[in-house]
């Protein structure tokens, strides 16, 4: 059964880049984000940020938490500094009510600013 | 305007000895929207100030360390070479050696901070460092040591009306955070968003601005 619209809990949508020394796929990233969340606030802050990582592709994320919990993510997000003894920094690119804002706002953007690897090596390789 | 619409610096960054790294530096903290840095003993490492993107900023500071009687004649030391002078407060007697020095500008992390030292500090415009990257790097009983002392820090520095400096300490380009990370790490142990922004822009634009040539004394400048 569905909740009722005005029990609904308000959400708000995380966009992060992650900079590490090696690729980290989803499952580590969940397991370190949810350590460093009970870590900094315990169990009972856990279930009130309700963390869920809605979608990943090894550089770009989108990050699911309750509205008004947005300052205590971004901690939690910021004292990841090690996944698999490789150093990792998360970088916060914005919050959105959405997934698809965050996506179009944040993300999609920031992908047409940024060259193709490819491109920029045939470039470099022409001159 | 908006709360995050400013110049952001850190003033406490470690660079490795090889010459390839201040770009690697650079170019983190300029993806994390920082606007310039402070490097430790950057004039004493041979780096190539010219090669910086536009806009970008970068100053050299100088942890002074040591014995009490020897920290003196260190800060004397440097007073006029418009290095930022950071000293790490470890040891009361260390602590209350710098503070009577008049050209120390910041004071970080002191562990046993208290009303005489708060009053001193506040005498002599010397700003207390809040060092972030405890938190990030550090767990368990280390991290609520680190948060207890800051926590207590602030309540001297808002009381004393000190200055206020935050810093990440990044030893590599991964321990850069932006400014509303830093903000929000800031807010585990009390600091409200505004005292974190003024803490990573105009504290270390007013430090910045009392290193330069031009600078005399507050109040008095040359037309």
């Amino acid at each position: 059964m569905k909740t009722m619209p005005t029990l609904r809990e308000k959400k708000r949508y995380l966009a992060f880049k992650i900079i590490s020394e090696e690729t980290i796929n989803r499952r580590e990233l969940t397991g370190e984000l949810l350590d460093s969340i009970c870590l900094l606030f315990g169990d009972t802050g856990a279930s009130e940020i309700n963390p869920s990582l809605m979608s990943y592709d090894g550089r770009y994320g989108i990050l699911r938490c309750q509205k008004d919990r947005t300052s205590e993510t971004r901690a939690a997000l910021a004292c990841i500094n090690k996944v698999r003894g490789g150093r990792v920094s998360i970088m916060v690119l914005g919050i959105s009510g959405t997934v698809k804002g965050a996506m179009e706002k944040f993300i999609q953007q920031r992908l047409v600013k940024e060259p193709e690897p490819d491109k920029e090596l045939q470039e470099h390789l022409n001159h | 305007m908006p709360l995050f619409n400013a110049k952001f610096f850190d003033l406490m960054v470690h660079l490795p000895d090889d010459k390839g790294s201040l770009a690697q530096f650079v170019s983190a903290a300029d993806e994390f929207g920082y606007s310039g840095i402070a490097a430790l003993d950057l004039k004493y490492n041979g780096t190539d100030m010219d090669q910086l993107p536009s806009g970008f900023s970068l100053f050299s500071a100088v942890e002074v360390s040591g014995k009490p009687s020897r920290l003196r004649d260190e800060i004397k030391k440097y007073k006029d070479t418009g290095d930022i002078l950071i000293t790490r407060g470890r040891d009361e007697e260390v602590i209350r050696a710098a503070l009577e020095t008049q050209r120390l500008d910041i004071l970080l992390q002191p562990v046993k901070f208290n009303n005489v030292l708060s009053k001193l500090a506040s005498d002599n415009s010397i700003a207390l460092g809040f060092n972030i990257g405890s938190i990030i790097h550090t767990r368990g009983d280390d991290r609520i040591m680190e948060l207890r002392t800051m926590r207590t820090n602030l309540k001297y520095a808002r009381k004393y009306e000190l200055q206020m400096v935050l810093t990440c300490e990044p030893y590599s380009p991964y321990d850069f955070r932006s400014p509303r990370e830093a903000a929000a790490l800031a807010g585990l142990f009390g600091m409200r968003p505004k005292e974190a922004v003024d803490a990573m822009s105009s504290v270390p634009l007013d430090i910045i601005r009392k290193k330069s040539p031009e600078y005399i004394q507050e109040g008095i400048e040359i037309i």
